[in-house]
């Protein structure tokens, strides 16, 4: 197993001045899961592309273990790739398939055999080892091709989105699958999907990007709590953050968060950061959770100072949880996640506590979080 | 010696390593020398040859650090080794086997027909042995690095192994190769005669998909591959090649993200980009009445999304992992951008050449 390193990376094609990727630096662990997440057109599937050396680098080195593998061919690099439009042999049965690679690269028959069955069982296919492809459902031919690059045991596993052509019920047993398995091989995996729950479920460290750059690199619990910028902040988590754009008020000594419909404190400790930072009395955007808005009474009775009062456009029950969809926070619609038992109604007055110790604030030029730069 | 080759040895060795190249005739007393023999060996650097040719010597610099002999013998044996293999590969890209000779012969005259727009029967004398008599399906590979100079044998092999059947492989130009397998990789369907079963063209791109990935993988990296209908090489290589070549060429610019290519899926494709260039600006002008609707790669991909999709709204929500109701704004939005509602079969088909047109202007 190896680690994979990247330094100073850019992606240009060509007649075009702008990089599509720009000074990727990362440094994944051996035996790492690193997910690379961002919106369509962020550069994370060229990034996985040039890594597995389908696309070529422009500029900067890569490294898998300790090799330069910038100008090694793909089939040269020791990875194995599994993408979300993979294609089976379908002249080949799955025993076959699965066993195509090791035979080019010269294995013996017997290891070959050994190693197509080990992989078969690991994901539960024995039994359609001498099947087509086209006998198969969506998800045992996702196997298959996970299968495939199994048996390999290459130094690091690439993944492009491999379960977004499965339906729902079939991506959630798969992806605890797939995250299981890589941990009992100990491969490195580099995982690149646009769903940030996969990210979150999936990943040792998650990788966010936008634009063709990297905006953080951490893991699941930073990114959700301590975003860098207003970027990462909004798209980590679902419901996505609720941003509120307004002023930090300097009254009589206390600071306090004022927009449409909003008036409430900054707590001590924040505002004190806040002042130094020179923010008092000017313009900035709050980004609440929707689960950091609170209707229980005992936290509006210990909250009084962060109270807003909203009106319910929709209320969706979940049975669980529910969903509101407020309106008179801000001049955007806010949405509330709170206890399903609460019995709110559409089109009523509800009144919530902002929990003023988890929310972040942003500064309205740069989009960077104060309180993390 | 590559650039990266002795990247790769200054990283493993720790130490700087450079590729100097000398004159021979400011050097006589070098020539004769044979790549790994070591010419200098100083306290701080070591210097090999690496080869030597009509008029210059290349030599790698390796500064000594701290390598001790048997490093400095590994490192000579291996440059040496390295360059009997260079001259191997050389030596089979000059001469190659008989096949290889053979396959560049009708390679050449398939490249000249289609240069002078001819589509003339293969000479018999190139029909290998009466073999391209046969109906054969046609393959045409593009890759976007250059092959190596043993590329041949190396895809001859590799393809012989994958498809288990006798394949013919044509070089045509440097980074372009034409693959004639025979008609029995599809006889499962051919003989198939079950109402539900895949198509011929279904299987053809199955095995196309899977064959670009093969080699995508396996050989050369990033490739774009097009599949053609089973056809008599004697008689259609040449309308085969300038058709597959063409779809390729309209599939890089229609069909991005996509490495395989089937012609039948692009007859749209075809007669559009037939229409001269300032007739298809001045269309998609007129009809939008402005021509950035599409520069949001949003938008584009939700009508390309949809589109693909038979217009079906649901479909195309769950395949752009958004709710209904976005995809409904969305359309709604283009609606008033663009007076088309692309739910309503007459706009949509209008909406669907106006798009081709400005992807083909786009990125042609």
């Amino acid at each position: 197993m190896a680690g994979v390193r990247l330094e100073h990376v850019y992606k240009k094609y060509p007649g075009s001045d702008l990089a599509s990727v720009k000074d990727i630096n990362l440094d994944i662990k051996d035996k790492e899961f690193l997910v690379l997440v961002g919106p369509s057109g962020c550069g994370k599937s060229t990034t996985l592309r040039m890594i597995a050396g389908l696309e070529e680098i422009s500029e900067g080195k890569l490294f898998i273990g300790d090799r330069l593998v910038n100008d090694v061919a793909p089939k040269d690099r020791d990875i194995a790739m599994v993408f979300q439009s993979y294609a089976l042999y379908p002249h080949m049965n799955v025993y076959q398939n699965m066993a195509f690679g090791l035979k080019l690269r010269k294995f013996k028959k017997a290891d070959i055999d050994k190693r197509v069955r080990e992989a078969a069982k690991i994901l539960d296919i024995e039994h359609l080892l001498d099947r087509k492809p086209k006998a198969l459902s969506g998800g045992q031919r996702q196997r298959v091709a996970l299968g495939r690059a199994i048996v390999r045991e290459p130094q690091v596993f690439l993944m492009d989105e491999p379960l977004s052509n499965l339906d729902a019920k079939l991506r959630g047993q798969m992806r605890a699958e797939i995250s299981k398995l890589t941990k009992r091989l100990e491969t490195t995996t580099i995982y690149v999907t646009h769903d940030q729950i996969e990210a979150m479920t999936m990943g040792d460290r998650i990788v966010v990007m936008k634009d063709g750059i990297i905006q953080q690199t951490d893991t699941p619990e930073v990114l959700y709590n301590h975003p860098k910028n207003l970027f990462v902040a909004g798209f980590m988590g679902a419901p996505a953050m609720n941003f509120i754009a307004g002023t930090l008020a300097d009254q009589g000594g206390a600071l306090r968060f004022k927009s449409s419909g909003v008036d409430v404190a900054v707590p001590e400790g924040k505002a004190k950061l806040l002042r130094e930072k020179g923010y008092a009395n000017k313009e900035v955007i709050l980004g609440v959770r929707p689960e950091d808005l609170h209707e229980e009474p005992v936290f509006l009775e210990a909250s009084p100072d962060t109270i807003v009062t909203a009106h319910v456009d929709v209320a969706e029950n979940l049975g669980h949880e529910m969903y509101l969809h407020l309106n008179g926070i801000g001049t955007q619609t806010v949405i509330a996640r709170i206890d399903g038992r609460a019995g709110v109604m559409n089109g009523t007055n509800v009144k919530l506590a902002l929990d003023m110790n988890k929310v972040h604030l942003f500064d309205k030029e740069s989009e960077l979080n104060i309180f993390e730069n | 010696m590559s650039m990266s080759d002795w990247e790769q040895l200054q990283h493993i060795l720790n130490c700087p390593v450079r590729v100097e190249e000398l004159l021979l005739s400011d050097h006589p007393a070098m020539a004769g020398l044979e790549a790994g023999t070591v010419v200098e060996d100083q306290s701080e650097s070591l210097a090999i040859i690496t080869a030597v040719d009509d008029g210059t010597i290349q030599m790698l610099n390796v500064g000594r650090g701290n390598l001790n002999e048997t490093e400095k013998a590994l490192i000579a044996w291996s440059v040496a080794r390295y360059a009997l293999k260079q001259a191997e590969e050389i030596h089979d890209a000059d001469g190659g086997s008989e096949a290889e000779r053979s396959a560049r012969a009708i390679g050449e005259w398939i490249v000249k027909q289609s240069l002078a727009g001819g589509s003339e029967p293969l000479p018999s004398s190139l029909s290998q042995d009466g073999r391209l008599y046969a109906e054969m399906i046609p393959f045409l590979l593009e890759t976007e690095q250059t092959a190596e100079a043993s590329a041949f044998g190396e895809l001859q092999k590799l393809l012989d192994s994958f498809l288990d059947e006798d394949v013919i492989v044509i070089p045509l130009k440097g980074q372009e190769w034409l693959v004639l397998a025979p008609l029995a990789l599809v006889r499962d369907t051919l003989e198939d005669r079950d109402e539900q079963a895949e198509t011929l063209e279904e299987s053809l791109a199955s095995i196309g998909s899977g064959l670009q990935e093969m080699l995508a993988s396996e050989w050369i990296g990033e490739c774009h591959l097009a599949v053609g209908r089973p056809m008599k090489p004697v008689k259609s290589v040449v309308q085969s090649v300038t058709l597959l070549r063409e779809t390729i060429e309209l599939g890089r610019i229609f069909e991005l993200g996509a490495n395989i290519h089937l012609p039948w899926n692009m007859h749209l494709e075809r007669l559009l980009a037939n229409i001269p260039e300032v007739v298809r600006y001045r269309y998609v002008e007129q009809a939008l009445g402005r021509a950035d609707v599409f520069m949001e790669t949003e938008t584009l991909s939700t009508l390309d999304t949809f589109f693909a999709l038979d217009c079906n709204v649901s479909e195309t929500a769950k395949k752009l992992f958004i709710h209904r109701n976005t995809l409904l704004y969305r359309l709604d939005k283009l609606k008033q951008e663009t007076g088309l509602d692309v739910r309503v079969f007459r706009d949509a088909v209008l909406m669907k050449i106006i798009l081709l047109l400005y992807k083909f202007t786009k990125r042609a």
